[in-house]
């Protein structure tokens, strides 16, 4: 993991941080994190799919970029091809720390130490940062700039996003409406491209589900992201298409 | 008609098998659906002797007791378990998590017999994967042209190489009793009968009674023979009734041996262990957890190792008739100086067992049937105890609806079919000492012939001739397939005389078996690159739980 520091404007005054995407400034995956909160944006644009945590097995949503590990379809040298940008990617370089008695002691964005306070943390070796080109984080009075400001915002919906991602992940096991898939994409020239090792939403198990479980998953708020993980399958065949269209290229 | 099943005896036998029942069917009392902790209430209103008169018509069940006695603590034996453990669990309703949060679980690959051989270092792993294409192609026919260089278990399978550094079978991500490798667990046996327990009595409606048994009520003699069991007498509840009444008393067989005076095999001229010293050891700081159960030889007997998260269960088994007391505990010293320190060597106070190695010639006698020790006991070395409490349980369970002579002949299978399992055990576990070099007195009397089972003679005879397959261990509840002779045969340097060059599709199969050999040496390498040290998993799961799928 790389080394967090505390981001303030006394050793920040001078930093700009490159606020644009491209395939040199983000970290190349075919999937990103997402939150329900945020399902109802991402649904649109993106498939959402699950995956597992390898260090602790815990599953969490992903928006899925791609069907080959690093392939990410929306990003290019022109930048990030979609009307809605996930928050995970939009947060870059920025992290939430947490401070006891001053000195930071977290760099992960949902941990919770006891008595502790939330912090922006920065990774300072990420290609974004740098002194020449981009944005300021701070005004010269020493205040956040509009920029820095919008990052505070996203950081936090990223926060109340993981506690709220955990519940209705436990949810969505507890009632079993999740299982583990395999996607086959039937090239132009024959061939066959699976994906391996995303899980996906029983969609008949979600039609079966009785009155009462329906009634406990709206109580909770979990219902309207269910339905659009659902929902946002229909991105797969722009996706797919996409794919194909890019494999046929000589 | 079975409808009320008494148990005796609250040690891992009893528990275990009413759980296999319980979670089989439901009690008399129970709704349909309903929640279990109704019954639990309708059972407290009839506290003693709760009559069949009281249940409604509508009510279909088996009601389970188990009567658990204060003044007799559990034995507490088997603390390594098959990978058959995992069905079991599952079938029960036990969360594997929760075995690694309440039991100290770590997973189990196998075992490591270490100086069988000769005195000289020598070692090999008897893992719980079959060998590589075992479905398909015989693959230690192959082991002499391909696999020399590496001892049996590694050409075969990579849970030797896994083993050696002590990796686990699972990775945090994998679901739930899924496994990338074979594997059962190692456990803390007292810790394991409270959850047991704990599950019976909460979730499935197994009645517990505290009591003591004081005697035996039975119907009307039958000539010299004593009929079917009515009710067992108790300290303070009264006379208990049932219809099947299951022994769990631990090696006295309250029940099975004391009142209806069964006779066991004697296994004392085979299998010459009689006595235990056992101790539990520290781990040093974050030591690692051994992913195999370690046995290692000495001079009149042998070391067991088994390593759970919290600490080690360490013992030796031996035979009182080479070894006294004294020189089995400086036995017992010299193996955990070298394993720990000179300093916990010396402040051992082991636990001291003594045992005659026997089973029952009838496990099922009238309306009793024997499940655990009571049934019989050798020593550990192939952890077949819990094993066979799963096996006899299941067995119970599918006898347990059969009324009239379908229940005779149920009962009689069950124990044709225990003594068959009672054979092979003796037979496998003999073949180990059989095959060893050793030249002390105990391992050189092991290998006299007039200790050795004919029929295992018969068998390592054949297997000079060619090397054990599917045939030789045909029923599909085998506990030890054609795979486990394979790794203990070639673990210990048996030579089977080759004779591949006779078959017609030698040259097929040769480049198959090639292909499997390398396949396994990619998969060894693959699963070493993505296994956790098998501490590592330990920590996780009590952290985050096993993922549900």
């Amino acid at each position: 993991m790389p080394q967090h520091v505390l981001v303030n404007h006394q050793d920040h005054a001078a930093v700009k941080v490159l606020d644009c995407h491209s395939p040199e400034l983000s970290e190349s995956s075919n999937f990103t994190m997402v939150f329900p909160t945020e399902f109802r944006d991402v649904q649109s644009q993106y498939p959402i799919f699950f995956q597992k945590n390898s260090d602790t097995g815990q599953l969490y949503p992903v928006a899925l970029l791609g069907f080959e590990p690093g392939e990410n379809m929306y990003l290019d040298n022109s930048g990030w091809n979609a009307s809605y940008i996930p928050l995970m990617e939009r947060k870059q370089p920025f992290f939430i720390g947490f401070t006891n008695s001053g000195s930071d002691t977290s760099e992960n964005d949902n941990g919770h130490p006891n008595g502790s306070s939330m912090v922006v943390t920065m990774d300072p070796d990420s290609p974004r940062v740098n002194h020449a080109n981009g944005k300021e984080l701070f005004h010269a009075d020493g205040s956040p700039t509009e920029f820095f400001n919008e990052k505070i915002s996203v950081l936090e919906q990223v926060h109340y996003g993981y506690e709220h991602s955990e519940k209705f992940v436990a949810a969505m096991i507890e009632n079993d409406l999740i299982e583990q898939f395999v996607l086959d994409i039937q090239l132009n020239d024959g061939s066959v491209k699976q994906l391996l090792g995303f899980y996906t939403v029983k969609e008949e198990a979600v039609q079966n589900l009785s009155a009462e479980v329906l009634g406990k998953l709206s109580e909770s708020g979990f219902l309207m992201p269910l339905f659009m993980v659902l929902a946002s399958h229909s991105a797969l065949s722009g996706l797919i298409n996409k794919k194909v269209a890019l494999e046929a290229k000589p | 008609m079975i409808r009320e099943v008494v148990i005796v005896g609250g040690g891992t036998a009893g528990w275990l098998t009413a759980a296999v029942l319980a979670s089989r069917y439901k009690s008399a009392t129970e709704q349909d659906g309903g929640s279990p902790l109704a019954s639990q209430s309708a059972f407290k209103q009839s506290n003693s002797g709760y009559s069949k008169a009281g249940h409604s018509k509508a009510a279909q069940g088996i009601n389970i007791t188990l009567i658990e006695s204060q003044d007799i603590p559990p034995v507490g034996v088997g603390e390594g378990t098959w990978p058959t453990m995992r069905s079991t669990l599952q079938e029960i309703g036990i969360s594997e998590t929760e075995l690694f949060q309440s039991c100290d679980a770590s997973l189990k690959q196998g075992t490591l017999f270490r100086e069988w051989l000769k005195n000289d270092g020598h070692h090999y792993y008897h893992p719980f994967t079959p060998p590589a294409g075992f479905h398909e192609i015989n693959l230690a026919e192959w082991f002499h042209e391909f696999g020399e260089s590496v001892p049996f278990a590694q050409a075969v399978s990579p849970q030797a190489a896994v083993c050696d550094q002590q990796l686990s079978a699972k990775q945090i991500s994998t679901p739930e009793f899924g496994f990338n490798l074979n594997y059962g667990y190692h456990l803390d046996a007292g810790k394991f009968v409270e959850v047991l327990k704990k599950h019976c009595v909460e979730k499935l409606g197994v009645r517990l009674l505290r009591d003591h048994v004081t005697s035996v009520n039975c119907a009307e003699a039958k000539g010299s023979q004593k009929g079917n069991i009515t009710s067992l007498h108790t300290k303070t509840s009264g006379a208990i009734h049932g219809d099947l009444f299951i022994d769990c008393t631990g090696l006295g067989g309250y029940l099975i041996r004391q009142h209806y005076e069964i006779g066991s095999v004697d296994l004392s001229s085979v299998l010459f262990n009689d006595r235990a010293l056992a101790v539990q050891i520290d781990y040093e700081q974050q030591q690692n957890i051994s992913s195999a159960t370690l046995s290692t030889a000495q001079q009149s007997g042998w070391v067991w190792d088994i390593g759970l998260s919290s600490r080690r269960g360490v013992g030796y088994v031996y035979s009182s008739q080479f070894c006294d007391d004294e020189g089995a505990l400086n036995t017992l010293r010299g193996y955990i100086e070298a394993t720990a320190s000179k300093g916990v060597a010396d402040s051992i106070e082991p636990k001291k067992i003594g045992f005659s190695p026997q089973y029952l010639t009838r496990f099922w006698h009238q309306n009793c049937v024997a499940v655990g020790l009571s049934a019989g006991f050798v020593e550990p070395l192939e952890a077949s105890a819990l094993i066979l409490i799963e096996m006899s349980a299941k067995a119970i369970a599918d006898a347990i609806l059969l009324e009239g002579d379908a229940l005779n002949i149920a009962a009689n299978k069950f124990n044709d079919d225990m003594t068959y399992h009672w054979e092979k055990i003796v037979n496998f576990l003999k073949l180990h000492y059989v095959l060893s070099q050793r030249d002390e007195p105990y391992w050189a009397a092991n290998r006299n012939a007039d200790s050795i089972p004919h029929s295992l003679q018969e068998s390592l005879a054949i297997w000079e001739g060619r090397v054990p397959w599917h045939n030789d261990t045909p029923r599909s509840d085998e506990l030890f397939s054609s795979a486990s002779f394979q790794y203990v045969l070639y673990g210990m340097n048996f030579k089977t005389k080759p004779n591949i060059t006779f078959r017609r599709d030698a040259e097929k199969l040769k480049t198959k078996a090639k292909g499997y050999f390398s396949e396994n040496q990619k998969a060894s390498a693959k699963w070493l690159s993505v296994l956790p040290e098998n501490r590592t998993l330990s920590d996780k799961v009590k952290q985050y739980g096993f993922p549900k799928l």
